[in-house]
């Protein structure tokens, strides 16, 4: 019954975001967000990849965007035309999500014993680590030029009615659709259910014959795949690897803003929390500063340009979300409470 | 079953429902936007971008001949990035392309966020036109990547333009300056951006052509909270010059007065993305009088002629304060795109293109200049600065 | 200079730095240690404190000083003791405000909770700082553009302590430093062994339940904590903006980052751990800036907290605990 009900959530939000395009495509230019809407989904991949660390193990990750690098890098080096491997589209995006996998292992590995800060801290140091590596060295990353051009996946390039914004958008929206449904599947497995019970109370969990350093190490792995194949999803859709700096400890906070915004732990959470912290600003934020900027005259006091008021809000709505309903938008049933 | 609960799904309705804020607009005019980074640092330049070409389509009365024109001032920047995201510059391109009442596009402001709309606006046949973005790649072939400029042309066709002159040409005149200034050893830093670390690149080129020692070419930490021990390190080789690429968002202020309270009297000589009165700010103009030798791609807007002089004259008088050093590039990119406009025998995205590719001796307010086959202004004229009791002071003009 | 004086010069640049880091640290570790909360917002704290103090030096008229010929007149002195009053009153006052609003009705949340509150409040912090860089300060010239770095003026002088011909140069500003942290470094350590407030603290560290049974205000020392995490913060930015002289609305950030990294290098909650890490952070930072390379140097801190942390998993000083059951 309970399993019927978290389904019926997932699936209703899935099922407004199919729609999405669908309605926009009714409305006028100015309101329609289809084009803005693929990095949103690919954020919630992320998302979903730091769920599983933080939201099912309870361990505190501040170093997803190291992984969503891994990802996007891989993906750019097996496929770009300066490289001699251009393999296809979907072997890269898997081959991705299995180095971030290994990367994620080997991250893991000499870190298991650490708990909760400790282990924060350790993921936020390689997260700068990594960011670093991709920017010295450039005789194979390029460094700071990024690798492009890169492709997307024949789907999104023949010539079909539907716009290249909304083909992509279906495309992430079916794999994010695809890893949130599996991901359901896996939590009601015993695997899942022993990283659950790790969360809850790990000597408890360790009593009860849970290895705590096997599973923390599958769910650091499965937490850094998914936020590698999000990366190489990311890089072919902007057909470039970005440079370093675009995958910064930002974008580590935001990805754990958006997981405890939706509700921690929470697979349909974790996919509302992207869409309204990510959509806040690409969207919301810039659909305000748009219609102000042509109220406002472009003075240059710093108070009225509304884009100066963007970590104001973004900030705000952390704050009260935290203190009027701290256990998210779509908190998990699955346990049973404290 | 349990019925589906109600407050949940309503929240999801609420949270699709509400990306669609209302904005309106007739469909009868064109539109020219703008993609600068106005979130976190780069805002100053920024806004003063778009107040540049808020002041060129003002001149005109939003009108070229029958045509109406909006203007939209996007930002390709988040507050989660504090600088330019890459996800929302791509957002911004397609939202552009989506419209087809959008005919030029403005910007960006970063090479790096160039690279990353060029190819699908090319993709589109929509005119690109950056006021800032001066990595030499974007345009010209054999002076960037091996493949560039040809990857941001999948159509074959340039639709990219700018009106600010590329980073070659600022290297090569920033070591011929340091070589009239008598330098004959250098040491070079970056600051690992795209934009610092291909200046410097080209300065290195450019210096090693003209015999300087390179006593180093390293890169510093933007966010470090000083520069003490690199200092101490660059003293020991005893360097005539110490040349940055970088910005003042890249901590160029701390640098230099980290050099100078290790004991560096050598000269300091630092790129156009210094070129702002924040650098002085950030300095402080004890550290920068003297010694301190700024280039900048063009002529300073106080320094401008004619119709530049009376840009910089209305920009003072309607937004109070100085523009700054991207400013005239700003209004001088939206003067050009308003003239092809005016000039394109179709009122579409090809024609305009169309229009805009052949600007021949357009007389605007940094001189006349034309586009060439690259997309690239044929203004070559560079200024070098210096500092003078907290203002920039032209000192020479380069060729 | 010859190779030991090149040693000598980034080891003294490494203790000045790290003692910086070790200040901000401290405030990071007091609060950690009571409410097992990653205050992100420290760094910004931190940030807007350095704003306060240019503002207040700007507003009085006390700045900007004709450099050397001023130092040791009477608005000089004033100037100074104005800062190091009024500016950890601010930050201590504020962060007490955000525990009141932000992380005080969340005490018994999951831990998660109050550490996104906190980046929340991150954020608004950094805004107000924006805004605040923003403000036109006559003083100094100031407020073309909010975003960039400011310029703080030379309160203290750069000129080498050790004679103008020696080559090591060793100026008031490193004195500053050093003497400042490790007099309150001694001060704090005081007063959390010392006092009455100190062996309340430490009782609520241990356990806050026993703490209230025993009839300490468990939320007023929680309280006082926050303020005094803020004082520190305060004076921080004070010393940090004499060293460094620049202030910048995201200056909180890397400082941030390594004052924690500091802290957890130490033992997360122990004192003289975190002076102990921040000094090591700024020792190794100059070694790599001299030695190896500066682009590395980040990546060689981070490996070395990751190899620490293998070896000792609670940090050098501090003590592995087990779970309570």
């Amino acid at each position: 019954m309970k399993r019927a009900q978290i389904d019926m959530q997932l699936a209703a939000l899935l099922g407004i975001l199919a729609v999405v395009p669908i309605v926009d495509s009714v409305l006028p230019t100015a309101l329609q967000v289809t084009p803005l809407m693929p990095p949103v989904l690919i954020f919630a991949l992320v998302g979903l990849g730091l769920s599983v660390a933080t939201g099912f193990t309870g361990l505190l990750h501040l170093g997803v965007a190291a992984f969503v690098a891994i990802g996007a890098y891989t993906f750019a080096i097996v496929t770009c035309s300066i490289y001699p491997f251009q393999i296809p589209w979907l072997c890269a995006v898997l081959l991705a999500g299995l180095v971030g996998m290994a990367t994620g292992a080997l991250l893991a590995l000499p870190t298991m014993r650490l708990r909760g800060d400790y282990l924060a801290i350790v993921t936020l140091g390689f997260g700068e680590i990594v960011q670093d590596v991709l920017r010295n060295l450039d005789a194979i990353t390029k460094g700071t030029q990024g690798i492009n051009p890169l492709g997307g996946p024949t789907i999104v390039s023949f010539q079909a009615p539907l716009s290249t914004a909304t083909r992509w958008y279906y495309l992430v929206l079916f794999i994010l659709a695809l890893v949130a449904f599996l991901m359901q599947r896996l939590l009601q497995s015993p695997t899942g259910r022993s990283w659950l019970a790790l969360r809850d109370d790990e000597l408890a969990a360790s009593c009860m014959g849970v290895n705590p350093a096997r599973t923390k190490l599958a769910t650091f792995a499965v937490s850094a795949g998914l936020c590698a194949v999000a990366g190489a999803l990311l890089a072919s859709f902007l057909g470039s690897s970005g440079e370093p700096s675009n995958y910064d400890f930002q974008v580590s906070i935001m990805a754990l803003s958006m997981v405890i915004v939706g509700g921690l732990g929470s697979i349909p959470g974790a996919i509302l929390g992207a869409i309204i912290m990510v959509g806040i600003n690409s969207i919301v934020l810039a659909k305000l500063a748009d219609w102000l900027s042509n109220v406002s005259t472009g003075s240059s006091n710093v108070l009225l340009s509304p884009s100066n008021w963007k970590y104001m809000i973004f900030g705000l709505a952390l704050v009260l979300m935290m203190r009027f309903k701290s256990e998210g938008l779509m908190p998990p049933r699955q346990s049973g409470g404290k | 079953m349990k019925p589906l609960d109600l407050t949940k799904s309503l929240l999801s309705a609420v949270a699709a429902l509400f990306l669609c804020a209302p904005v309106g607009q007739a469909e009868t005019s064109l539109k020219i936007v703008s993609s600068l980074p106005k979130t976190g640092s780069s805002n100053a330049q920024a806004t003063s971008i778009s107040n540049g070409i808020r002041l060129a389509l003002k001149e005109v009365n939003s009108r070229v001949g029958d045509v109406t024109l909006q203007y939209e001032d996007w930002d390709d920047s988040s507050p989660a990035r504090g600088s330019w995201d890459p996800a929302v510059e791509a957002a911004n391109a397609d939202k552009a392309i989506q419209d087809q009442s959008v005919v030029a596009y403005v910007g960006p402001y970063n090479s790096g966020a160039a690279k990353i709309s060029m190819p699908k606006l090319n993709q589109a046949g929509l005119l690109m036109v950056s006021p800032a973005a001066s990595w030499p790649g974007l345009t010209k072939p054999g002076l960037g990547e091996p493949n560039e400029p040809s990857i941001y042309r999948p159509t074959n066709k340039v639709t990219f333009f700018r009106v600010v002159p590329a980073d070659d040409l600022q290297g090569d005149v920033g070591a011929k300056w340091a070589q009239e200034l008598g330098v004959t050893s250098v040491y070079i830093l970056h600051d690992g951006e795209l934009y610092g670390k291909g200046v410097a690149t080209m300065f290195k080129k450019a210096g090693t052509a003209r015999n300087f020692s390179i006593l180093g070419f390293d890169k510093i930490d933007p966010k470090a909270s000083n520069y003490r021990s690199l200092a101490v390190k660059i003293k020991q080789t005893r360097p005539d010059l110490v040349y940055f690429g970088g910005t003042t968002q890249t901590n160029a202020g701390q640098l230099i007065k980290d050099l100078r309270a290790t004991g560096i009297t050598s000269k300091f000589m630092v790129p156009d993305g210094c070129y702002e009165t924040a650098f002085i700010e950030s300095a402080g103009a004890e550290a920068v009088q003297g010694n301190t030798y700024i280039t900048f791609g063009g002529v300073p807007a106080n320094q401008l002629k004619g119709l530049g002089q009376k840009f910089y004259e209305t920009y003072k008088a309607t937004y109070g304060s100085e523009p700054e050093g991207y400013a005239a590039y700003g209004y001088e990119a939206a003067k050009v795109v308003i003239d092809a406009i005016g000039k394109a025998n179709t009122k579409d995205r090809a024609g305009i293109l169309a229009s805009i590719a052949n600007t021949k001796d357009f007389q605007g307010a940094l001189g006349t200049w034309s586009f060439d086959s690259n997309g690239d202004t044929t203004l070559r004229t560079m200024s070098g600065n210096m500092v003078e009791n907290g203002e920039f002071k032209l000192s020479k003009v380069l060729e | 200079m010859n190779a030991t004086e090149v040693l000598t010069q980034q080891l003294i640049i490494g203790l000045s730095n790290g003692m910086i880091i070790a200040l901000i640290a401290l405030g990071y570790t007091m609060v950690y240690g009571l409410v097992e909360l990653i205050n992100f917002a420290h760094g910004d704290l931190f940030m807007l404190g350095g704003f306060c103090a240019l503002t207040i030096l700007g507003g009085l008229g006390l700045a900007p000083l004709p450099s050397a010929s001023e130092i040791g007149s009477l608005s000089w002195w004033a100037s100074f003791v104005l800062l190091f009053t009024l500016v950890p009153c601010f930050c201590g006052a504020l962060n007490w405000l955000i525990d009141r609003l932000a992380y005080r009705p969340l005490r018994n949340a999951p831990r998660l909770v109050p550490l996104v509150s906190a980046l929340g409040v991150s954020f608004i912090l950094l805004n107000v700082g924006l805004f605040w860089g923003g403000l036109p300060m006559q003083a100094f010239d100031m407020g073309v553009s909010a975003a960039s770095p400011k310029d703080f003026p030379q309160l203290v002088s750069n000129t080498n302590l050790l004679g103008e011909s020696s080559f090591i140069v060793f100026s008031p500003k490193d004195l500053l430093v050093i003497s400042a942290t490790l007099s309150l470094l001694l001060v704090l350590v005081l007063v959390v062994t010392r006092t009455q407030f100190g062996r309340a603290m430490r009782a609520v560290a241990q356990n806050p339940v026993a703490a209230r049974l025993v009839g300490i205000d468990v939320d007023r020392i929680i309280s006082l904590t926050f303020v005094l995490g803020g004082a520190l913060a305060g004076v921080a930015s004070i010393i940090y903006a004499l060293y460094n002289n620049t202030v910048f609305f995201q200056m909180g950030y890397r400082v941030g980052i390594d004052a924690f990294t500091a802290a957890v290098l130490g033992g997360i909650g122990n004192l003289v751990g975190s002076v102990i890490g921040g000094i090591l952070i700024g020792l190794i930072r100059a070694m790599s800036d001299q030695y190896i390379s500066t682009e590395w140097t980040n990546t060689i801190v981070f490996m070395l907290l990751i190899g620490v942390l293998v070896f000792r998993p609670a940090g050098l000083l501090g003590r592995a605990t087990k779970e309570k059951v």
